[in-house]
């Protein structure tokens, strides 16, 4: 089976103020229906990881596939549009815009892709709201949401386009222990029901023990995994 | 464009979001309009109310017995590839008045819509009660002549047709009849350089203050054709044409293929007043500079409030950039700010300009004691020049910080979010 991300010896390297190393020679693959998580402490180069498989950075050196297409000579637009069909993002703030509706914030993406129509759109979002339990909520603003609330919003937008791959950082971050054990179901059920392959950066232990394999991350390095 | 609603949608809702700023441009842009049009409106009318004066003031083309340069030598025209000098010439005495003007005159009358006279102008001097002026007498045919300028409605005291009904009639200004301490009804004496002397009474003045676009100056004179010819001793003569154009704008062209085909000089409205016409051009280019720079200041405020919601949102943009979205998307949700705002300004700025032209078309001011009616230009034009300014300039406000959107680093931004 052909993994969904494959990273092979990527290293990425800030040059300016001072040549520094965010992430060396690290290499992994995300099989569809897997659960990820990349642990280690603050700065060891996590998140920086994440941007790179994702597609939003670019390795230094090494390459990167998505569902085997190799993306080193992709141009910015292609890359782009891989990130609108394929991947989907949680960040630890939920980066909701705060102008839209929870509706509207999900429906974002698709409106953008613009496969679906205006009422295809409409109904889909609605679904997402209430697959995460916020079927009553779709007409609220971000700054009338619980945290927990916000996070299933941007869990809900980050699946708009039924992306294959899910990349999330520190997504429990700002969660107490209710809204982080629904979060971390919500992406076993992904990972384990709907085949995606989901890859959480986290220094929470929970959504660790939750996933199927961690990767142990020092100073950009992956010095260990399962 | 795919997807455009949604950059709009976005757009949208960034401007509402910020209300008062988003009012504050809008408003910087509509007064600016507004000025534009009521200063334009004033400025273009008056300049338009003056060609107008301009070309109503006189025939839009005066021929005369002059020319531009002296006639060529026939050796000249003989040998026209040989080195040929001609020395010791000294230019023919030539009899002044228009040579076949019967011709000259048909050849006017042949444009269509054109109205020609012939007329004959001589200085003369009156005298009046132990006073004596000079006067630039116009031999006119009264019938014509009142086709080719607003003469008529200059008049006081009589009309042009009464120099038919009195041979010896004569109509002068009323400066001059003030001058003289004459009125109408009253004889002159009037003596040309030919020694011809002849009494001729007032039966109408030119009033200069009519404001109906005719005064040819304190000094001019009208009497009939026939009785300028005898009182020049010229019988049968006539040293000027005018014509009186259906499109003054044609005047130029038109004067230009009549000279050249006749020699005399054909003089259009344009060459005459080619002076002002000049200085109007300065004065345009002056207005538009500085109304101009009123719509420049309310650009400032679009650049201000897009650039203030580009730093606002930065990190929405890195989330969009995220989800999918191109630098170009970026870039256009910035600029459809900066243009909505211009397209909102410049609507509040056609409803402000419109009620200051309307103001100003209704506001009490006199001249000399009597009302003044401001000329305005209300013509479509400057709505469009004024729209379409505001607009170039919003676009281009909102360019620069929408640029700077699009490149805002997604990573950067997501990194120290985290």
């Amino acid at each position: 089976m052909t993994p969904l991300i494959e990273a092979n010896r990527v290293s990425r390297t800030l040059a300016d103020p001072e040549p520094f190393t965010l992430v060396c020679d690290a290499s992994l693959s995300v099989a569809p229906g897997e659960m990820v998580a990349i642990v280690g402490p603050s700065g060891c180069g996590k998140s920086s990881l994440l941007y790179l498989l994702g597609l939003l950075d670019r390795p230094t050196s090494g390459s990167i596939s998505i569902d085997g297409r190799v993306t080193e000579d992709l141009g910015e637009a292609e890359r782009t549009h891989i990130r609108l069909e394929r991947i989907g993002y949680v960040f630890q703030f939920h980066f909701l815009l705060p102008e839209l509706t929870a509706l509207a914030n999900v429906a974002l993406p698709m409106r953008r892709l613009a496969r679906l129509t205006g009422d295809q759109i409409a109904e889909r979002a609605a679904a997402l709201l209430e697959k995460v339990g916020l079927g009553d909520g779709a007409g609220k603003r971000p700054e009338r949401m619980s945290g927990g609330e916000r996070q299933r919003v941007a869990i809900a937008r980050a699946l708009a386009n039924d992306p294959a791959i899910l990349l999330s950082d520190e997504p429990t971050g700002n969660l107490d222990s209710a809204n982080t054990r629904m979060v971390i179901a919500e992406f076993q059920r992904l990972a384990h029901e709907e085949g995606r392959g989901v890859v959480c950066v986290t220094h929470d232990a929970t959504v660790a023990a939750a996933a199927d394999r961690r990767i142990h991350m020092l100073d950009g390095r992956i010095v260990a995994g399962d | 464009m795919k997807g455009l609603m949604v950059l709009l949608d976005v757009a949208a809702a960034h401007l509402l979001m910020r209300v008062r700023q988003t009012v504050v441009a809008v408003a910087g842009v509509g007064v600016g309009v507004g000025f534009f049009l009521a200063v334009s409106g004033m400025m273009i009318g008056s300049q338009n109310d003056f060609i107008k004066t301009l070309i109503d003031s006189a025939p839009h083309i005066v021929a005369s017995d002059e020319q531009r340069s002296a006639a060529r030598q026939p050796a000249l025209d003989a040998f026209p590839q040989a080195a040929v000098t001609v020395r010791g010439v000294r230019p023919q005495d030539e009899v002044r008045g228009l040579k076949d003007w019967p011709a000259l005159l048909a050849d006017a009358r042949a444009i269509p819509g054109a109205v020609a006279a012939p007329t004959l102008v001589g200085a003369v001097a009156v005298r009046f009660a132990g006073r004596t002026e000079a006067v630039s007498l116009n031999g006119i045919d009264p019938r014509i002549e009142g086709k080719l300028a607003k003469i008529e409605e200059s008049l006081i005291g009589g009309r042009l047709i009464d120099l038919e009904a009195r041979p010896d009639g004569i109509i002068v200004t009323r400066p001059m009849a003030d001058r003289l301490g004459a009125h109408v009804g009253d004889t002159l004496v009037v003596s040309s350089s030919a020694g011809t002397l002849q009494r001729m009474r007032i039966v109408a003045l030119v009033d200069p203050d009519a404001r109906a676009g005719f005064y040819a100056g304190d000094i001019a004179g009208y009497g009939l054709l026939r009785t300028a010819q005898v009182l020049f001793a010229r019988p049968n003569v006539v040293n000027q044409i005018h014509v009186r154009l259906p499109n003054p704008q044609t005047a130029e062209r038109d004067a230009a293929r009549l000279e050249a085909r006749w020699g005399y000089k054909w003089v259009s409205w344009e060459e005459r007043s080619r002076d002002i016409l000049n200085l109007l051009v300065v004065r345009d280019v002056i207005m538009y500079a500085v109304i101009s720079a009123i719509l420049v200041v309310a650009s400032f405020g679009i650049y201000t409030a897009v650039s203030n919601s580009v730093a606002d949102k930065r990190r929405d943009i890195a989330i969009l950039r995220a989800m999918g979205f191109t630098e170009r998307d970026v870039q256009v949700i910035f600029l459809a700010e900066g243009l909505a705002v211009g397209l909102i300004g410049v609507l509040v700025g056609f409803g402000l300009g419109t009620l200051l032209l309307e103001a100003l078309s209704h506001a009490p001011l006199t001249m000399g004691g009597k009302p003044l009616v401001l000329p305005l230009d209300r013509g479509l034009r400057q709505y469009a020049v004024a729209g379409g300014a505001s607009l170039v300039a919003a676009l281009i406000a909102a360019w620069l910080p929408a640029r700077k959107a699009a490149s805002v680093d997604p990573v950067e931004i997501l990194r120290g979010a985290a």
